[in-house]
């Protein structure tokens, strides 16, 4: 086991932690930096309740070690509002009714704000491609779908 | 304007949208350990000894069976409490002394951290004495098969358990041998439904802190809190009013914490022993062998007249419920329910119905209670009988359908009512005519390499378990709602919102009655301490019956508001009038006729505190006396390419009854959510497991090489319980927006909240055989069996044709 | 069972030049090279590993994070140059490169079929490869594209045709101190096409099988072909005989046919959780059939 101090800027806060080499993103995040927005849900890449952005890329974190991230810029779920300001996204998630048991969310957010900020006009079948790696077992996805089109569609001023 | 019928933002919906939405595994607690499992590693094995020295060494704190004995005794319980005792089957411990299914948790170790915890419990020995499993439902009745059980308790009583048989159960009506001979042909058939996984995406946890009164305070993965708190009451022997459940928001749930998770007794176990707070998270791994859905086999016999009149039914089940009971007895009944209540079978019923315990993970309810099964069951067969007689099957389930003023099974024979609102026909008559159900052709009509189908298929199921008579079910709820001296008002419920917004649909009926604006509405976080009974939100009976139960506790309270009113204006309450002022943001009450003479609610609220007449509020318990179905119909239509097997679908239109809609897009969430489950039971989902080992070895179907990276142990989940093996649709598989297509029917149940009834479960039930009627009409092959995966028709495809 | 943490005991060396990376993986035991982890991680939580002391992050090697086109002959390029990957560079970044999707259009694809997004966003060409996974679907177009990669270790560096580098499951060429440290697509000629499929049980997922079809043309003959098939064999199958054999041959709804029966003869494929032996048998064909359509329309020939 090797020790690291590694430095983390986490929703625009610089973070400085000493980590174990085993330690994985997900948990430093969770259990050492109190954001729990992101959640474990498999552990192993499939689900995508753990998205991260890196940068504006997302990112599992569940396959991450956190030492990996030394350096990173990070937002997770609850750095995405400003303020009370949602962002587009998940403001068409509310208006949408698009959120049921709301365990898929936070990483169905962090997916859908990563996509939009690489395409502001994403077709129906590019969301669906980019949101394949986010299980919801709730909802069946169409209010999730219908949510990043509105939200496209507001950011370029529609 | 009324709230309700309106679409707002759900109430939880900003928390949940930032990551601020607290869920089980989110509670931290300064000083908190970290629990996990040792499971057994064989199916079937006593447990002899566990040696924990070893971790206790590294400072764990360990829980094995002899740390669960009460005065030598270990409480014998049934994870499900929603049942009356006399009909709840009790086989389970918190920790066993035998293993009954591979990676049961026999024992529990805490430490500082999740590492040093699972570092520890490698340091724990343990000595089996390993028994032969079985893993065949029908084997496992054979003489001389391992026995799971001698013995285990029907409510007080001791009950032998003989050939692993936990529960049969024989219901009839009418006389089903007159019904067949009055029919001009019987078909019979068999069916077959796999076990599933719930993969709701929380896996299920638990965190317990010890108090310093000697109690607990909980929080766990739950659809019931007060069925939690009664559950650990009487595994730990804690007086009631020592133990505490939050209300926590649960990341789905399906069904698969209906009953008390097995997490959590032990959590709670382990904490009071620790004398420290202990979180039990368990890997989505642990929570494959923790509960999965009934399987079923079914044999179906009808009995048919050349008119179109169904004359009788007989339905037979067995079903294989894994290594404990959570609850067999009532599922049977509700099969049995489900079954009877479709069609009327001139009266003439039969059911027969086995469950039986095997060496596998144990069985509960996933959404639907027995229902999709049973549905997929009788909707194949309407659409065989149709077909084989040349029936429209649209017009057949019109003739024999069960709809207003007859009866309905809501939860097994015990729990019947009286249909008063019914949507059946509404959806059938219109879906056709929107689908093209007309043009929709013949199997032998179509070509080319990707045949397209139509298939429909109706469901329902029940909204609550109430009923004019207690049954074997338990159902009433209870509420307090409060007005505050502003006007504004706290409801307080125990009821638990898994998702499809039952809490908005109990704050859109108080406001409603008592006319406050619905931002002025707030729904109070609580405990068990602090609400009455609320028996579980299973059963589709959230809105039905927990707002039911809000609804008339309103009442109550809108009675004292008025009361208090009077006596502030000098009038007669019945004189009275209360309307919502929204350019005041509060409820005013005025005088009938009289606008100008006016107090907001407040106002009132404030004058009676001022005056101490005390607080405007109410606390109460209610059942609903009846539990009305909620139907639904659904018309898919396939693709299915004949020369890889895919199929998809490019269409479907899904009509829901659920009376009056009080949340619109949250209803068409649940019809779609459910929808995208039904396609994966349809076409995706199966848990197979490696039955090598078992009571009489049998030549594997195929004598292939089974590739896996990893051995698979006897009784293993041949995916390891890994998600990525386990295939669940993603938004890819969903077909594009615009054809998914949803539909409300124009119904109003007399006896529900403002006309409400409920949805979530019915939006499965009849996904699966419109699927695979779907299928046959595109090309003329009928499955009998799930998942109807590619490998499945095109080996059916290729077999036709060379036929 | 303990996808939630990871407990194996290693420690973890970040070197930041290729010459330090070779060093620790000739002078230490049990090293792992860490490039995405999305697999890895995932074997290591999962303990379907063999033990490992260190893990080693090629990331902070600066050096290594390229793709683009280059005239070095030393990558084993061809006359018309190649296209190079380096081993960090991510599925993604490899996937939006221009030049990549213009000249290796099935490449392209192979890679967005694979996983979702957030994982190729860390996951690499390189570590797809080394993974040495029969499914492993960068390889397949890489194979029909005559890809070849460049090993180093500090005894120096050699070029292995990828088809040669798999020897079966999670086995490769690659010696304990080497290291995969190109990746070069030879550019294709003009007048060739290429295709790739991909069935599996939901769209993210692991293909239940895979094929890839590289084809030049001459006039209404095939000048080459390269066919290669994924989730099929021990490895990643380069179908070299029934390919070659297709050179000098007119291209024509027989020959496809013909084709196709001759792969799904040749073919022993296994069951696993996935599909089953049968189902890879049966619709070998059908994506033989397919592929080579494809491939010889975007070759600019016509069928008919
Ligand atoms: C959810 C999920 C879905 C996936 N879906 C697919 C899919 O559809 N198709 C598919 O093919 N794969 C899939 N994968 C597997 C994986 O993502 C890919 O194989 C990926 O390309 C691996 O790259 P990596 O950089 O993450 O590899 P790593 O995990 O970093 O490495 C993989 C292996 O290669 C070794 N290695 C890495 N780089 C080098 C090097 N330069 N020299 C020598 N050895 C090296 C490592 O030591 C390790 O043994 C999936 C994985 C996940 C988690
Ligand atoms: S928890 Fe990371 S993908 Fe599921
Ligand atoms: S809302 Fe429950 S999993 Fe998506």
């Amino acid at each position: 086991m090797s020790k690291h101090l590694i430095h983390l800027t986490v929703n625009g806060k610089e973070h400085e932690l000493t980590v174990a080499s085993n330690e994985l993103l997900l948990n430093v995040l969770r259990d050492r930096l109190y954001l729990t927005g992101s959640k474990y849900g498999c552990g192993v890449g499939d689900c995508g309740a753990c998205s991260i952005l890196h940068g504006d890329e997302s990112v599992l974190s569940c396959l991450v070690l956190a030492v990996e991230a030394d350096g990173w810029d990070i937002t997770t779920v609850e750095g995405l509002a400003d303020g009370d300001q949602l962002n587009p996204v998940q403001q068409a998630f509310l208006d949408n009714s698009a959120v049921q048991c709301g365990f898929c969310v936070p990483g169905m957010v962090i997916t859908s704000t990563a996509l939009l900020r690489e395409n502001d006009d994403p077709s129906e079948a590019e969301i669906k491609d980019y949101l394949r790696g986010n299980y919801c077992r709730c909802t069946g996805y169409v209010a999730m779908i219908k949510s990043v089109m509105d939200a496209a569609a507001k950011m370029r001023g529609e | 304007m009324t709230v309700i019928g309106t679409d707002v933002a759900r109430l939880d919906g900003i928390a949940k949208l930032t990551g601020k939405q607290q869920y089980t595994g989110d509670i931290l607690i300064p000083g908190m350990m970290h629990a996990v499992l040792l499971r057994s590693p064989h199916p079937h094995a006593e447990i002899i000894k566990i040696d924990t020295s070893e971790a206790e060494k590294m400072g764990a704190v360990c829980l094995t069976y002899d740390d669960i004995l009460i005065n030598g005794q270990a409480v014998v319980y049934n994870e499900r409490s929603v049942s009356v005792p006399a009909a709840t089957y009790r086989d389970r411990t918190i920790l066993p002394n035998k293993a009954r299914h591979l990676y049961e948790p026999i024992a529990a170790v805490a430490a500082d951290t999740e590492e040093l915890a699972y570092k520890a419990l490698q340091a724990v020995k343990v000595e089996y004495r390993v028994l032969q499993p079985v893993y065949d439902p029908q084997e496992a009745m054979e003489e001389g098969a391992p026995q799971l059980y001698d013995k285990v308790y029907l409510g007080d009583k001791e009950v032998d358990i003989c050939n692993n048989i936990g529960v049969s159960r024989n219901i009839s009506q009418g006389d089903v041998e007159a019904g067949f001979a009055r029919a001009d042909r019987i078909f019979e058939q068999d069916f077959e439904l796999p076990r599933i996984y719930h993969a709701q995406l929380e896996t299920k946890g638990c965190v317990v802190a010890p108090e310093p009164d000697g109690g607990i305070t909980v929080w766990a993965t739950a659809q019931s809190i007060h069925g939690n708190r009664q559950l650990l009451g009487r595994a730990l022997n804690l007086p009631l009013s020592k133990i505490n459940v939050k209300k926590i928001a649960i990341g789905g749930a399906f069904g698969s914490s209906i009953q008390v998770n097995t997490v959590t007794p032990i959590c709670a176990a382990l904490a009071l022993k620790a004398r420290r707070p202990v979180k039990l998270i368990s890997s989505r791994e642990e929570d494959f062998y923790s509960h999965q859905k009934y399987p079923v086999r079914f044999h179906v016999k009808m009995g048919v007249t050349n008119e179109g009149m169904i004359t009788a039914a007989e339905l037979s089940a067995l079903v294989d419920f894994g290594a404990h009971q959570v609850q067999p007895l009532p599922f049977l009944g509700c099969v049995a329910g489900w079954f009877a209540s479709l069609y009327q079978y001139g009266g003439n019923i039969g059911f027969h119905g086995t469950a039986v315990y095997t060496n596998k993970t144990p069985c509960c309810a996933m959404q639907g209670y027995g229902n999709p099964q049973t549905n997929f069951a009788i909707e194949s067969m309407i659409d065989i009988i149709s077909g084989e007689m040349g029936f429209d099957a649209i017009e057949f389930r019109l003739k024999n359908y069960r709809g207003v003023g007859h009866e309905f099974w809501g939860q097994g024979p015990t729990i019947r009512t009286i249909i008063k609102s019914c949507g059946v026909e509404e959806s059938l008559l219109k879906g056709r005519e929107i689908m093209g159900w007309s043009g929709r052709g013949r199997h032998t009509d179509k070509q080319g390499r990707i045949r397209h189908g139509l298939g429909v298929a109706r469901g329902f199921h029940t909204s609550g378990t109430g009923g004019p008579k207690e049954g074997e079910v338990i159902d009433y709820s209870s509420a307090f709602i409060k007005i505050n001296e502003d006007g504004s008002v706290d409801v307080v419920t125990p009821v638990m919102d898994l998702g499809g917004g039952t809490w908005d649909a109990i704050a859109k009926f108080v406001s409603e009655v008592l006319q406050v604006p619905l931002q002025r509405v707030g729904l109070s976080p609580t405990d068990t301490k602090s609400t009455a009974y609320d028996v579980c939100t299973h059963a589709t009976r959230g809105v039905y019956c927990g707002g039911g139960a809000a609804y008339h506790v309103a009442l109550e309270v809108r009675k004292k508001l008025l009361e208090t009113a009077g006596r502030l204006l000098n009038e007669h309450a019945e004189n009275l009038e209360l309307v919502r002022d929204d350019d005041l943001g509060q409820g005013v009450v005025y005088v009938k006729g009289l606008r100008d003479n006016q107090m907001t609610v407040g106002e009132i609220a404030r004058q009676a505190q001022i005056n101490s007449w005390g607080t405007l509020q109410y606390a109460g318990s209610y059942r609903q006396k009846n539990c009305p179905p909620c139907f639904t119909t659904h018309f898919v239509e396939v693709a299915v390419d004949t020369l890889t097997g895919e199929i998809t679908i490019p269409k479907v239109l899904i009509y829901g009854d659920c009376g009056t809609v009080v949340n619109p897009e949250l209803f068409g969430g649940q019809l779609i959510g459910s929808f995208g489950r039904g396609m994966a039971y349809t076409l995706y989902e199966n848990l197979t497991m490696n039955e090598e080992g078992g009571f009489t070895t049998k030549p594997q179907a195929a004598s292939e090489p089974i590739y896996t990276s990893q051995p698979v142990k006897d009784g293993e989940l041949l995916n390891h319980g890994a998600l990525a093996d386990y295939k669940l649709p993603t938004s890819s598989e969903m077909p594009l927006i615009e054809n998914v297509l949803v539909r409300h029917t124009d119904t109003y149940e007399p006896t529900g909240p403002f006309g409400a009834k409920g949805i979530a479960e019915s939006a499965i039930a009849s996904v699966q055989a419109a699927i695979a009627n779907a299928i046959y009409n595109a090309i003329g092959i009928r499955f009998y069996r799930l998942p109807i995966t590619p490998e499945i028709v095109l080996q059916a495809i290729q077999k036709k044709a060379v036929k | 069972m303990g996808s939630r943490i990871l407990l194996s005991d290693f420690a973890y060396l970040a070197p930041t030049t290729l010459a330090e990376a070779l060093q620790i993986l000739a002078e230490k035991q049990a090293v792992k090279i860490l490039a995405g982890g999305t697999d890895l991680l995932l074997r290591m939580k999962l303990g379907t590993i063999s033990h490992v002391d260190y893990v080693m992050d090629i990331k902070h090697i600066k050096e290594l994070n390229y793709a683009c086109l280059c005239d070095e002959k030393q990558c084993g390029s061809t006359a018309n140059g190649a296209f190079c990957i380096g081993p960090t560079a991510t599925l993604n970044q490899i996937a939006k490169n221009g030049d990549l999707s213009r000249l290796f259009p099935a490449q392209r694809e192979a890679i967005l079929a694979m996983a979702a997004t957030s994982v190729r966003n860390r996951g690499t060409m390189a570590g797809n490869i080394c993974n040495a996974s029969p499914v492993a679907d960068s390889a397949i177009p890489a194979i029909c594209y005559g890809a070849a990669l460049t090993l180093q270790s500090r005894r120096g560096k050699r070029i292995v045709a990828l088809e040669d580098f798999f020897r079966g499951p999670g086995e490769t060429e690659l010696e304990k101190d080497e290291m995969l440290v190109n990746i070069a697509l030879p550019v294709p000629p003009a007048d060739s096409g290429a295709a790739f499929i991909k069935k599996s049980r939901v769209k993210p997922d692991i293909a239940k099988i895979s094929l890839g079809v590289f084809i030049e043309r001459d006039g209404t003959l095939i000048k080459r072909c390269r066919i290669a098939m994924g989730s099929v064999a021990p490895l990643p199958l380069y179908v070299q005989k029934i390919s070659e054999g297709l050179a000098g041959l007119e291209m024509n709804e027989q020959l496809i046919a013909k084709t196709a029966q001759m792969v799904k003869a040749a073919l022993k494929p296994i069951s696993d959780l996935r599909t089953n032996q049968e189902y890879r048998r049966a619709i070998s064909s059908v994506l033989v059939e397919e592929g080579l359509r494809l491939a010889w329309r975007n070759a600019g020939g016509e069928l008919k």
